[in-house]
């Protein structure tokens, strides 16, 4: 019968063969129990290296608060195509940045940003911060004239880049009507913003004065046709043409009420409102002649409206957009309207002509991928939606191997040991 | 349809602006008779001192005494230039050391800017009518004034279109009588009006 020290030495040996066959086992027959890795917002950029190295059986999970880089998000979906589950949890906002080239003299980009309300969107390019805003509802739309390099806004700790259009090439616009103050001040109006300007005024019976080189209605030349009254009529099937091919046509006044447009327009022409000017500083925009837009097509949108009526109206023809405007005698408001009134009449006309203006399709001019201007959406795209890890299910965390070892050396050492004070070798 | 053109005579306080009192419907009847554009049938008198007067975007002013523009009128010929008026000023003197053309000239340099002459060839000169620069009158060799044929118009431009306009021709004197009158003419000589007044609706 064994003594009781010998039987401790065979205990300690196969306790250590135990924990040696274990560890073989273990790196011969993967666990069927998954590991699981985590890492947050802020660590996750210095973990994807590590965790790339990591057996397969190993699960990720990144608990974020932001949606990371496209960078990280791109990797983590390589890592998931790899074998590992790969899962996201947290509530990052929800940001996405779109911008456009405006058409416009002063090479504009509309920057519409989307971000969850009352949240403050601080819009920077390469030389300094262009504008800040406050988010009412779902967004918010920055217009600004020049952008150096990418467009960067930040919303909290969102950031979310973009590249900045390629300015819009000018084209000419074409300005009719009958000789009259309406269509002379618009011409000054889109001059002084920088439109090249081909005018047509019909003064007496086949006298017509011109302004700037007759074109044909092309989309290669010309942006866009601005119609004063019903002499829009003598430009016949092309301006249909034109407007389907891209062009835009913005009818103004009774310019509407002309068969040639009648297939175009986004709605009627209501009878004409006078009205009685007050002093100069009262007079403005709509205070002038109003003809209300009447029988709204179905696909009319309303852009503007006034007590008295619809006062803006658009609508898509083919590739094109046609804008009704109901306003008349506009040219008072520059005229005689208050300090700042040819400023605001300006802007006003060239924002109606830039809503028109053909705008052919361009690339970004910068190297941002969409994935860096709505990150949400990428990080669903591409690793599916948030799906939180509860801890208790959670596996147990495997033991350290350099643990194991010890142990064999423990237990090894503890039978060489008694083996050696009982006099054994 | 959009509103009528209406013809304007500026009153200014300090001289004789009504000296012409039969113009406004000679031309008005001129426009009328050579053109479509939409004309009222009677002018308008509208002080310079008066917000009113940026209704009409092209203004007539004459006189024979000397203009000095108080300060309300001064500001709001400002303003009228600055917006796109376009004023037109002829001197009923037609005498270039005159009284009139002395002090309007001078007031339009501190209000506007100064006047410089006006290339024969500017595109005034065939807005409707074709002439080689502004049409001669028979008043400006009737012994009264200067006696000269004035070569050309003086104006102030701003970015190439006429803001001021200023004639030493006596249209005043040309072109006020009564439109009827005009069948005694061989050659209308209110056709320049036209021109004036198409050049002001298109430019």
């Amino acid at each position: 019968m064994r003594s009781p020290r010998s039987t401790f030495e065979l205990v300690c040996r196969l306790a250590a063969f135990g924990v040696l066959g274990w560890l073989l086992g273990g790196s011969v027959m993967s666990s069927p129990t998954r590991r699981l890795e985590r890492a947050s917002t802020s660590g996750i950029a210095g973990r994807v290296a590590a965790w790339t190295r990591s057996p397969p059986n190993v699960r990720l999970h990144a608990d974020l608060t932001t949606a990371p880089d496209p960078w990280i998000v791109d990797w983590l979906a390589a890592l998931g195509h790899s074998g590992h589950g790969v899962t996201w949890s947290g509530s990052p906002p929800a940001v996405a940045m779109g911008t456009e080239a405006v058409a416009d003299p002063r090479g504009s980009v509309r920057v519409d940003v989307a971000a969850p309300a009352h949240t403050r969107v601080v819009l920077r390019d390469s030389a300094s911060v262009v504008d800040s805003v406050r988010v009412s509802e779902l967004g918010a739309t920055i217009m600004t004239p020049l952008v150096v390099g990418d467009l960067v806004a930040d919303v909290g700790a969102q950031r979310v880049v973009a590249s900045a259009p390629d300015s819009a090439p000018l084209r000419s616009i074409v300005v009719v009507g009958d000789a009259s103050w309406e269509g002379k001040f618009i011409v000054s109006a889109l001059e002084e913003r920088g439109w090249p300007v081909v005018a047509r005024f019909h003064v007496a019976p086949n006298v017509d004065v011109t302004q700037g080189t007759p074109l044909v209605l092309d989309t290669n030349r010309i942006a866009a046709v601005v119609a004063i009254d019903t002499s829009v009529q003598s430009l016949g099937s092309a301006l249909e043409h034109f407007v389907h091919e891209g062009g835009g046509l913005v009818l103004a006044g009774a310019a509407s009420s002309a068969s040639a447009v009648v297939s175009l327009t986004p709605g009627s022409v209501g009878a004409r409102t006078r009205v009685v000017l007050g002093p100069a500083d009262t007079i403005g925009l709509g205070t002038t002649g109003f003809y209300p837009v009447t029988a709204l097509k179905s696909d009319g949108v309303i852009l503007d409206r006034r007590p008295s009526g619809i006062a803006v109206a658009a609508r898509r023809i083919g590739a094109g957009r046609v804008v009704q405007i109901g306003y008349d005698d506009s040219w008072r408001w520059r005229m005689a309207g208050g300090p700042g009134s040819e400023v605001a009449y300006r802007d006003w006309w060239s924002r109606v002509i830039a809503s028109v203006a053909y705008l052919p399709g361009s690339l970004p001019r910068g190297a941002v991928t969409q994935s860096a201007s709505a990150p949400l959406a990428h990080l669903t795209e591409r690793l599916g939606p948030a799906r939180p890890v509860s801890a208790d299910r959670l596996p147990s965390a495997p033991i350290d191997q350099r643990i194991l070892l010890g142990l064999i050396m423990i237990f090894l050492l503890m039978e060489w040991s008694s083996r050696r004070l009982r006099g054994l070798k | 349809m959009t509103s009528e053109f209406v013809f304007a005579t500026a009153q200014y306080e300090s001289g004789d602006w009504d000296s012409a009192p039969l113009l406004p419907a000679n031309i008005i009847d001129t426009i009328a008779r050579y053109t479509e554009i939409t004309v009222a049938p009677t002018g308008v008198v509208v002080p310079l001192s008066d917000d009113r007067m940026l209704r009409y975007p092209l203004l007539y002013l004459t006189g024979h005494l000397p203009v000095r523009f108080n300060e309300a009128e001064r500001r709001n010929v400002k303003r009228f230039v600055d917006r796109g008026g376009l004023l037109f000023i002829d001197d009923h003197n037609h005498d270039i050391d005159g009284t009139f053309h002395k002090t309007a000239t001078e007031e339009i340099a501190r209000t506007i800017a100064p006047l410089a002459e006006l290339p024969n060839d500017h595109p005034l000169y065939s807005a409707f009518f074709k002439f080689d620069g502004p049409p001669t009158t028979s008043h400006e060799l009737n012994g009264w004034g200067d006696n000269l044929v004035h070569k050309h118009l003086l104006a102030v431009q701003r970015a190439g279109k006429i803001a001021v306009l200023f004639s030493n021709k006596d249209y005043s004197s040309e072109w006020s009588y009564h439109p009827e009158s005009k069948r005694f003419l061989t050659v209308d000589n209110t056709r320049f009006a036209v021109n004036l007044v198409v050049y002001a609706l298109t430019a």
